[in-house]
């Protein structure tokens, strides 16, 4: 379980997160949905006690993550796919992460056969393509058969056959009894495979519900209750090439 | 998901083995300590060729001589172990193993520290092979048992380890390895030779207290004796001079290690 509680963040003075209180229960997938920038990846990061929250807590099973004795048995993580010298194999990468726990090599060949990277995990992580790094990020996360599984776009990059794969994992590891934490942008993944959403909006709390809640409420698909959720807390907004904003010479003439 | 893993916890020793896991799972850092064994026994090998009979260097200045390019080795295999971790981005998945955070430098210390003294040693080997000639021609023994050549032979690998933890300390603080590199040379070096333009009693103190004093480790006693009498700072002998350099290991270690513990582990 994770819990969230009045968690801000701020880098100078741009806020990051601000007061946000959420919970992600055991036997639940929850996504973590909010535009660009909105602090998905930031909470994430909080969570797990690489960055220090400017106020507020953040707890896996009731304890701050910095204070579990084994936490790659209690939470799994996959913040980006970078997250591996370029230089390392996976196979080393996942073997050292393992040793700190003392977790068993033969844990480390499991999870490289779950992942389908077998044919590549004697090879530097820095050939590795978007959808190979994202595989291996997820190894990472499993690999200590963890309690709690927080994945940032874990789905990104991926292949439709991967796709459909992280979509029956969490679906496995929730009925487990496990929690999980997802975010994502894709609306119709998390439509199949988020029991619950947490939306957020420049660091605020938009909305936290079942899904069929959400979407119940405003009659159409997640996609278009998501839409009108964050409307105002949209901070990047591309426009299209033919914008009027963008031909002031022809307005001129 | 079937098989639940036994439950097991992070440890130091577990820590220590995945820091050398790290360590000789990376080209760059085994390429580094070949590349730094090979460079100083080509320059002692170079020095060599000058080295004639009479009053000119002993047996072992000769093989220690290669110690001020090897020092440019050992302080990129610490920034490559300190800063690389942070430049990579590899920091996300060592730090949320190991939340608690120190483990992680003090490991990294450790085996930086070993990789260090193992390449001094290949280089002071390597050395040793490439010198051989020169120091039968010119008739100089190499006596291990003599306490001088002892005490250099040591001083050698100290004063590599030495600076490989310094690099070591300002790669978890500058978390850039061009910039630990660039800082280190600086520190070892560049102040070094600028003070040297303008000796005096200010001047001469400055540069006993920089890093560089370390080589002093692997001086012979003549060379000491002369560098005390022309200074008009501290005489800080052999050892003393190991002692600044290791204070600034440890200095620049206590700085990373402050920088990793109150910051935020981000890119
Ligand atoms: N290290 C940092 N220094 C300064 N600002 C940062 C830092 N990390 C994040 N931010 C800022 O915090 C805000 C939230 O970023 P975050 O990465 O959490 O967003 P996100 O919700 O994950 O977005 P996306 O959907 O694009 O991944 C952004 O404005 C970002 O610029
Ligand atoms: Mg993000």
């Amino acid at each position: 379980m994770i819990e969230v509680e009045a968690l801000v963040k701020r880098y100078g003075s741009t806020t990051a997160v601000d007061g946000l209180t959420f919970t992600a229960r055991p036997g639940t997938v929850t996504g973590f949905l909010g535009p660009d920038g909105a602090g998905k990846s930031t909470t994430m990061r909080m969570i797990v006690g690489l960055e220090r929250p400017t106020a507020g807590t953040a707890t896996v099973d009731g304890r701050r993550y910095a204070e579990l004795d084994a936490p790659l048995h209690s939470v799994g993580v996959m913040l980006d796919a970078r997250s591996v010298h370029p230089g390392r194999t996976a196979f080393r990468h996942l073997l050292a992460q393992a040793r700190t726990h003392g977790i068993p090599r033969s844990r480390v060949d499991e999870v490289i056969a779950m992942t389908g990277l077998e044919p590549v995990a004697h090879r530097r992580a820095g050939t590795y393509s978007l959808g190979m790094g994202q595989r291996l990020g997820i190894a990472g996360a499993l690999l200590g058969d963890p309690g709690t599984l927080i994945l940032d776009e874990p789905v990104n990059g991926l292949d439709p056959d991967g796709v459909l794969w992280v979509r029956r994992l969490v679906r496995d590891l929730a009925a487990e009894g496990r929690t999980v934490l997802l975010s994502s942008h894709l609306m119709h993944e998390l439509a199949l495979c988020a029991d619950r959403v947490v939306i957020i909006g420049r660091g605020r709390l938009l909305a936290d519900a079942p899904v069929h809640e959400i979407v119940e409420r405003s009659g159409g698909t997640l996609e278009e209750a998501y839409l009108q959720l964050t409307a105002g807390a949209v901070q990047y907004r591309g426009r299209a090439t033919t914008s009027p904003t963008t031909t002031t010479a022809g307005d001129a003439r | 998901m079937t098989t639940r893993t036994p439950a097991t916890r992070v440890s130091f020793a577990g820590v220590l083995a995945a820091e050398w896991t790290k360590l000789v799972g990376l080209r760059s850092t085994l390429w580094v300590a070949l590349g730094t064994a090979l460079a100083a026994a080509s320059l002692a090998y170079g020095l060599s060729l000058f080295a004639g009979r009479g009053d000119g260097p002993t047996g072992v200045s000769l093989v220690v001589a290669g110690s001020v390019l090897a020092q440019t080795g050992a302080l990129a295999l610490g920034a490559l172990v300190g800063a690389g971790e942070h430049s990579s981005g590899a920091a996300t998945a060592t730090f949320t193993a190991v939340p608690r955070r120190l483990p992680v430098l003090a490991a990294q210390a450790v085996v930086t520290g070993a990789g260090a003294g193992v390449t001094a040693a290949a280089a002071l080997a390597a050395s040793a092979l490439a010198t051989t000639d020169a120091r039968t021609r010119a008739g100089l023994v190499l006596e291990l048992a003599d306490p001088e050549t002892a005490r250099m032979l040591a001083g050698f690998v100290l004063h590599l380890v030495g600076v490989a933890l310094l690099g070591l300390g300002l790669g978890a603080l500058l978390r850039r390895p061009g910039a630990v590199i660039v800082a280190g040379v600086i520190l070892l070096v560049v102040v070094d030779q600028l003070l040297a333009t303008n000796p005096g009693q200010v001047t001469d103190t400055l540069r006993a207290a920089l890093p560089g004093a370390g080589a002093r480790l692997l001086l012979d006693d003549a060379a000491l004796a002369a560098l005390d009498a022309a200074s008009r700072g501290p005489r800080l002998g052999a050892w003393g001079g190991g002692l600044v350099l290791a204070g600034w290991a440890v200095g620049a270690l206590a700085a990373g290690a402050g920088r990793l513990c109150r910051g935020d582990v981000t890119r």
